[in-house]
């Protein structure tokens, strides 16, 4: 498969040339090879003139971290929420940037020197937001699901390429170094988990309630008509309505299912779902969500198993597992839940261990994530873990796997990496960790669940579905 | 008198005596509903405290406790808030979610309540932000008769460790933030003034309050 990458790199364009053989010929023509002009006597650090369409959480997360990037300068912030636009516009201003608030994003594209815009607007507006900028000349970040609709990812895509202008999709765990570490390193290049049979994912969240608003901030019903809501309840709670999201399959599993092709290098070849609006009565979208896709590999056929609950916290948060003959793999975004659990028949790893790529059972962090963010103290814990008083074995089961670490964590706010990335390609040409191209295969991977649910049987992927 | 009936009048008495001054009674709170939006990220931190077992312990405080902070002005070290207003820190809206929050600037930054008069205080409750499991740095609580806090100061809560906020270092626990807020046992504290202090979270650098909330006697 590929080549191997420094840990703290992005994936190489050789990479993306390998991966994208595999992935369609589609990837080939990808915006992210085209070299994009540079901004107007730019040099290597030249400043970004950046705009941001939604100002919502998941915009202020990505303005967070963001903030930690050198020459960056946010110049304009759009939403059609005063509250939201006020709270983007006043964050900036915090941190000593010269921000303009718009409520009509046209007239921000029309009216503001940018080089790049970033959507975090509800997934039903990705599409209009961005390909309007894109046809502006701006570059784009847009926050995953790439569209809720197949057609409005499409169009995202071939706007791209009718513009030259890049478009990178915020699956950000494609640019963390430890899941580049991961694949790059130990899947591809050492094979540590042998032939990969199996994969697991799971992001369990216990039940909520709706997010309300206060009185005074209530946008009046004639003003959210006009921007295609039916009412503030359904503005607030976009996620669980099936004409602005694709529900929890898309807000929590696009991530992971995401990750699964990325690993794999390949699309899957068919999905069966099952699934329901089980237990909220004022919500459209399925609630809880299992689905077994089959991924056609050059080694072999990889079962993958998906479920997302919205329900129950049980079982571990949020993982991706991947399973092979000699070694699993357990990954996150928490380090906490990443693992590698080595079979008693694999080769010895202590060479590895040598080299630096992973570390030995029990050298890892073993109670809470290790501090990651630059604001958090350093110190670490003055503790120590109590060995068990007795031990017990049921010769029914096979014997309990070591659990061996890796050494390589984030120590940034996980999106930081994939802005960098996406700035970096504007700046410098570097290839995009999620370009359009794949983008769109995984929106085609997830939206097809909702689909596999809907239809209660088997549907199957032709290789052209994931070609924009 | 049988027995059953010389129980129903101790009772009745009971029920009728008077609460002197020097009598406590367990402080009733008022809690919002837990607002945890998403997976909880664990945290690590020299000095967070372990999770708590079974609710929290009732904290007594004398009869005839109030709560004194309700609609009193705020100040804060960060006169423009990123979001929110000042008003909110003693609004009695303790939901928590988008509109009922002051958001802060980043690193050390305080808000201060006056109580109108000195006042003795029993209990302090707050509440930073409880949409999500956080840990704010450096919580201070001071209470204080003079505005600037330079004079005859009173600390009942640091868990500033290594007083990088210029309070003094404090022994007290980080904790996890949830809506049933921070129980600060002020044991009786005398002052007008009320400050509490932060620098940060474990999310990002900026500091909020839903509610503070002060209880005692005027």
């Amino acid at each position: 498969m590929s080549d191997s990458t420094t840990p703290s790199n992005p994936t190489t364009r050789r990479d993306f040339l390998s991966a994208g053989a595999k992935l369609g010929a589609a990837v080939m023509a990808s915006p992210y090879l085209v070299r994009a002009a540079a901004p107007a006597g730019t040099g290597g650090t030249q400043s970004l003139n950046i705009g941001l369409i939604g100002c919502g959480e998941q915009g202020r997360v990505l303005l967070n971290a963001a903030l930690k990037i050198p020459d960056i300068r946010f110049k304009a912030v759009c939403d059609i929420w005063d509250y939201n636009r006020s709270y983007g516009e006043k964050l900036l201003k915090k941190y000593g940037h010269d921000v303009k608030p718009f409520e009509d994003y046209r007239e921000m594209l029309s009216s503001t020197e940018l080089d790049a815009v970033i959507v975090a607007t509800p997934d039903w507006l990705h599409a209009e937001h961005t390909v309007a900028a894109l046809k502006a000349g701006k570059h784009v970040y847009c926050e995953k699901l790439m569209s809720n609709t197949v057609e409005g990812a499409r169009s995202m895509v071939k706007a791209s390429r009718e513009t030259g202008k890049l478009l990178q999709i915020g699956h950000q765990r494609r640019s963390n170094p430890r899941y580049i570490h991961v694949r790059d390193r130990l899947l591809r290049e050492k094979k540590l988990l042998g032939r990969i049979t199996n994969l697991n994912g799971q992001w369990n969240r216990a039940v909520s309630a709706d997010l309300g608003w206060p009185e005074r901030f209530t946008i009046p019903e004639s003003k959210l008509n006009a921007f295609g809501y039916a009412n503030m309840h359904e503005f607030r709670n976009w996620r669980w309505f099936k004409k602005y999201a694709g529900g929890p399959i898309s807000d929590l599993g696009a991530h992971q299912i995401d990750i699964f092709n990325w690993m794999l290098g390949v699309n899957p070849s068919s999905v069966m779902a099952g699934g329901g609006a089980d237990y909220y009565k004022n919500h459209e979208w399925y609630d809880n969500v299992m689905a077994i896709y089959e991924f056609p590999t050059s080694e072999g056929m990889v079962r993958g198993f998906y479920e997302v609950l919205t329900t129950t916290s049980a079982g571990g948060g949020y993982h991706e597992y991947f399973m092979g003959t000699e070694a699993a793999l357990k990954m996150s975004e928490n380090p906490k839940y990443t693992k590698l659990y080595r079979e008693a028949q694999a080769p010895a790893w202590e060479p590895y261990v040598e080299q630096g790529l992973i570390k030995k059972p029990g050298a890892g962090e073993e109670g809470a994530a290790p501090a990651s963010k630059p604001w958090e103290k350093e110190e670490k814990p003055k503790f120590t873990v109590a060995a068990p008083r007795t031990s017990v074995v049921d010769v029914r089961e096979t014997a309990a796997l070591s659990a061996w670490d890796i050494p390589v964590t984030l120590d940034k706010a996980i999106h930081q990496p994939h802005l960098e990335n996406f700035f970096s390609g504007i700046r410098h040409n570097t290839p995009l960790s999620c370009p359009g191209e794949q983008g769109f295969a995984s929106a085609v991977t997830v939206l097809k669940v909702n689909e596999a649910v809907a239809a209660r049987r088997m549907l199957t992927f032709a290789p052209g579905d994931f070609v924009a | 008198m049988n027995t059953r009936s010389l129980f129903l009048v101790i009772t009745a008495c009971a029920c009728a005596w008077p609460l002197s001054a020097q009598d406590k009674v367990p402080l009733n709170l008022e809690l919002p509903k837990p607002l945890f939006v998403g997976t909880p990220r664990p945290i690590q931190l020299p000095n967070l405290e372990k999770p708590r077992s079974g609710p929290r312990p009732v904290l007594m405080v004398p009869a005839g406790t109030v709560l004194l902070s309700k609609g009193k002005t705020v100040t804060a070290s960060d006169g423009f808030p990123v979001i929110g207003e000042l008003a909110y820190v003693t609004d009695g809206e303790k939901t928590g979610a988008d509109g009922t929050f002051v958001e802060f600037g980043p690193g050390v930054q305080w808000v201060q309540i006056d109580l109108g008069a000195p006042a003795t205080i029993s209990a302090i409750v707050v509440w930073h932000f409880h949409a999500q499991a956080r840990v704010y740095h450096d919580v201070v609580v001071m209470v204080s008769d003079d505005p600037e806090f330079k004079k005859g100061v009173k600390t009942l809560f640091n868990n500033d460790t290594d007083n990088s906020s210029g309070a003094g270092a404090g022994k007290d626990p980080a904790y996890i933030e949830t809506n049933e807020g921070r129980l600060i046992d002020a044991q009786g504290a005398k002052g007008r003034y009320v400050r509490l202090l932060s620098a940060g979270n474990t999310t990002d650098e900026l500091n909020h309050y839903v509610e503070v909330e002060v209880f005692g006697k005027p």
